[in-house]
């Protein structure tokens, strides 16, 4: 078996991963390309005593050192020595795909070109003659069609042909005529060096600009740069063109000869389909309903549909719960075992993720389907106007929806669609303020708060929630991407609008399984180790010796009128015991909790099956029918059943408030004051970062007075809290501005490849959200607004801040030559580019 | 006529040569990378629906482009004959 390296490279839109799929199979491994959030897609795969690793680089325009993209895929050549690249061309549109190509070849590697795309081509009516270009480029050239499955085995032939043929491989040379004495200098002077690498091609590359090739060269000759100068000077006092411009404009010629000898393109000058279709697409009058149409048709499909969705796979999710909770050891009476509790704590947990899983991969299924089809660019044409002003990029807009730009979303899939945007500021800025987007696990906390305090303007308060996110997060935008973003690289808004094309099914449900598979493995283990962090932090130290004797007498009196008014009943002798009555509630606790989980007549009557089989004694106290001594036990234990979830419902509230996590929301207390949070507020917003969900749930429990078990929340809150509906436009407020939940912040992390930029993702909403609120709050407390007049305003100011902003010009460090103007800036844009833009 | 203009001002429809590229460092490498070389031809498709960026066919492929970098490139009409 010999060990082959291959390098797939083409051009973005060339069809490269439906070869990459083709020839590797599903046997893919993705993973980052080393210290940037750049997907590296490898798959391996055997021919003929073969053993191929292909690795998929970033597709490219170019080959220089302009773009994150260019200097990854020129790194991976340098460093890692591929035996062969592939070169894929998208075969109907020829000309430009050459460019590629000519610098593909000039690196002296054997290349195999396959023109992929063959079918469109014809149908295009495009003819072309490839072993003319085989002939013309001096290497093999395959027609294949990835979509159709044409040509995989052609491409393996080739790949391990040219490899065993390696002593009649042939330089190929572009003829760079003005230039060539120029080459040959810094040739020359680069003659020495030990660099496996072909020197003519490090020479062009040198000539070029391209400053990763000159880093490597500075390595071995330090004064490299100086004789660069010199030959270009040279070169442009004796043409009067630049280096750079000359090259580019040689290869377009070059591509152009071979586009001439070898295609004939019989249909040109007709209008193509993809011309047709974008007359409606991007029609002035049509676009924008057509853009909100499709995304509310995503957002319907996934989140809407996705939910129902959830509806089917959430009791198999609480059957696991329930099983997690059967093997754990029981409770006795008030005494849970700490394992216990855990066990519970961190089921929930994973619960809570894992129950997003159909809507994220419903998603990722549509935002495949839009990516192959090509609508992706076409949205950014669209709305670029509007988020170029703050700062972002019309690539924006569907991170943005995912976020939640209607009535809840998440900022998992958000922050993950964040990965095409080309413009590396607006890249950023998008994934800070996708989490300002309301996110679904929000909505049953606004919910709660608006029943309490909101019950004739529940409506309008909604319509103010959820339109308000979307002027919230362009003003974030717009205020980093002048501040913190400020130096980060940007790149000129130059972006192929490609023909439409089907996508196939394999490439649609693989990219989605990949990324439903990254939200499991990364995001589900991380938030399983911070749970058990939470755990620990509102476990301990737990409550105290006084209050453990209170609650132990509380219980003592339950259980003492539970045995007196049993004392006369016929089965008394069954439940005359601690034992007994222990069990007895733990059964008809996981009753309860059984029946609950299911929603049909038929599984329920499976549930009182099993308990009857279980233990028949028992079941006759759950469901005494039209007995009447047991139904007398039934009232009683029902009861003390109360007793019991009282006084561990207060054992919790103390614990909680012990607790660290609870120490922490008092000691917070004297800031948030000036926002009307009290340490309740703090440990429920505290607790909501494992996962949204548990805030309501934390609220709710600590609310409860315990003297009615049917007051519902909402009505708890209302009653107990001593709030005003001020109050709760200031929890509102925060909760619009509150730091991203544990997974977001894991997806933060992987797409700005920064722990820095993470920390910065939770402080900065939090320095926000306790600003903000403290401010509305002590202004509606000076003024006596009311929680609805407060929010109007609050509302109309933030709307009109966010038109203020868009008129503001947005300044750009560019490549226009305003560079210069500011040193600092430049310099520091100069050395993000170094860096590699991280 | 044949007045230099500037590529953002050509309406839709018009078919353009390029004559001169003011662009500069990272815009010139992307521009001349995309295939806007001098002499080639430039056909305006379209403006997007909120006037801002444009949509292009150059090197027979099509390229969208904001009037602002559009302004940095000097072009002339053409006749097609």
């Amino acid at each position: 078996m010999k060990n082959l390296k291959v390098a797939l490279a083409g051009q973005p839109n060339c069809g490269k991963s439906t070869i990459f799929n083709l020839v590797s199979g599903i046997d893919q491994h993705i993973a980052n390309y080393p210290g940037v959030t750049v997907d590296k897609k490898t798959g391996k795969f055997t021919y003929e005593n073969h053993k191929i690793e292909m690795v998929d680089l970033p597709g490219t325009y170019s080959f220089s050192s302009y773009s994150l993209e260019e200097r990854v895929a020129k790194k991976f050549i340098i460093d890692d020595n591929p035996d062969v690249i592939v070169n894929i061309l998208d075969a109907s549109n020829i000309k430009r795909n050459l460019y590629l190509t000519f610098q593909l070849l000039e690196i002296g590697m054997p290349v195999v070109v396959v023109l992929n795309m063959m079918d469109v081509a014809q149908r295009r009516g495009i003819d072309i003659d490839s072993a003319k270009i085989s002939e013309m480029l001096g290497c093999p050239v395959i027609e294949a069609s990835g979509t159709k499955n044409i040509g995989g085995e052609e491409i393996m032939k080739a790949i391990v042909d040219i490899t065993q043929d390696e002593e009649h491989y042939e330089d190929f040379k572009l003829n760079y005529e003005e230039l060539e004495p120029h080459i040959k200098t810094i040739e020359t002077k680069i003659d020495s060096s030990t660099s496996k690498l072909n020197k003519r091609w490090m020479a062009i590359k040198a000539l070029e600009g391209d400053t990763t090739i000159i880093e490597y060269l500075e390595k071995d000759f330090f004064d490299i740069k100086t004789s660069l100068k010199k030959e270009e000077d040279k070169f442009h006092s004796l043409f009067d063109k630049d280096t750079v411009s000359f090259l580019a404009t040689l290869r377009y010629d070059s591509s152009d000869i071979i586009y001439h000898k070898a295609i004939v393109d019989k249909k040109k000058g007709i209008e193509t389909l993809t011309d047709k279709i974008d007359k409606i697409i991007l029609n002035r009058w049509l676009s924008l309903p057509i853009l909100f149409a499709i995304m509310f048709m995503i957002y319907e499909l996934s989140i809407v549909g996705g939910y129902k969705l959830t509806d089917y796979t959430w009791p198999i999710l609480a059957a696991v719960k329930n099983f997690v909770i059967d093997i754990s050891p029981a409770p006795y009476l008030t005494n849970i075992p700490i394992m216990t509790d855990f066990a519970i704590w961190m089921i929930n947990s994973a619960n809570a993720l894992v129950n997003y899983v159909p809507i994220f991969f419903i998603l990722f299924i549509l935002i495949a389907i839009m990516e192959d089809v090509g609508y992706m660019p076409r949205m950014a044409f669209i709305l670029d106007r509007i988020f170029k002003k703050f700062g972002l990029h019309g690539q924006s807009t569907l991170p943005l929806v995912l976020g939640g730009a209607m009535v809840g979303g998440c900022a998992v899939p958000g922050v993950m669609a964040t990965k095409g945007i080309a413009d590396d500021r607006a890249r950023m800025a998008t994934i800070l303020t996708v989490p300002y987007m309301n996110c679904l696990a929000k909505v049953p906390f606004y919910t709660l708060l608006l029943a309490a305090f909101f019950h004739e303007s529940m409506s309008l308060m909604m319509f103010f929630i959820s339109t308000i996110t979307i002027f919230t997060a362009l003003i974030v935008a717009k205020l980093i991407t002048s501040t913190f973003l400020k130096t980060r690289e940007t790149a000129p808004f130059v972006m192929e609008l490609p023909p439409y094309h089907l996508p196939t099914i394999k490439g649609v449900i693989l990219s989605a399984s990949q990324r439903v598979w990254i939200y499991i493995y990364k995001v589900l283990t991380i938030v399983m180790a911070v749970a058990i962090v939470l755990f620990a932090m509102l476990q301990f130290p737990g409550i105290s010796n006084e209050s453990q004797i209170k609650y132990d007498r509380q219980l003592e009196k339950g259980l003492n009128t539970f045995d007196k008014k049993a004392q006369n009943n016929k089965y008394y002798k069954e439940v005359d015991t601690k034992d007994e009555i222990a069990s007895l509630l733990n059964y008809y606790d996981g009753y309860k909790a059984k029946r609950m989980a299911t929603t049909s007549k038929e599984g329920s009557l499976a549930v009182d099956n099993k308990y009857k089989t279980l233990n028949a004694s028992y079941f006759k106290f759950i469901k005494p029918k039209k007995d009447k001594e047991a139904k007398k036990i039934n009232r009683i234990l029902r009861k003390l059943a109360k007793v019991r979830n009282r006084i561990l419902r207060n054992v919790k509230n103390e614990k909680v408030e012990n607790s660290l996590l609870g120490m922490a929301g008092k000691s917070v207390e004297p800031y948030t004051e000036y926002a009307g949070f009290d340490w309740k507020i703090n440990v429920a917003f505290l607790s909501s970062f494992a996962a949204r969900e548990s805030a309501v749930a934390t609220l709710g429990s600590l609310y409860e007075n315990g003297k009615v078990d049917s007051q519902r929340a909402e009505e708890a809150m209302a009653e107990n809290s001593g709030y005003t509906s001020l109050h709760a436009v200031a929890i509102i407020i925060f909760m619009l501005l509150t730091p991203p939940c544990i997974a977001t912040m894991i997806v933060v992390k992987m797409q700005t490849n920064s722990y820095k930029w993470m920390m910065f993702a939770i402080f900065f909403p939090v320095f926000l959200g306790v600003t903000v609120s403290s401010s509305v709050f002590t202004l509606g407390t000076i003024y006596q607004w009311d929680g609805v007049e407060a929010m109007t305003y609050f509302y109309i100011c933030i709307t009109a801040l966010a038109l203020v902003l868009g008129m503001w010009p947005s300044k750009t460090i560019n490549w226009k030559g305003g560079l210069k103007k500011n040193q600092k800036i430049y310099n520091n844009y100069q050395q993000n580019l170094m860096k590699g833009g991280n | 006529m044949n007045i230099n203009q500037r590529l953002d001002s050509i309406n839709s429809g018009n078919k353009v040569t390029i004559r001169k590229l003011h662009a500069s460092g990272k815009l010139m490498h992307k521009l001349l990378d995309m295939g806007f070389i001098i002499g080639s031809n430039i056909e305006i498709v379209r403006e997007a629906p909120l006037f801002d960026p444009m949509e292009l066919k150059i090197q027979n492929y099509n390229i969208s482009l904001r009037k602002s970098e559009a302004n940095l490139i000097e072009v002339i009409k053409y006749e097609e004959s």
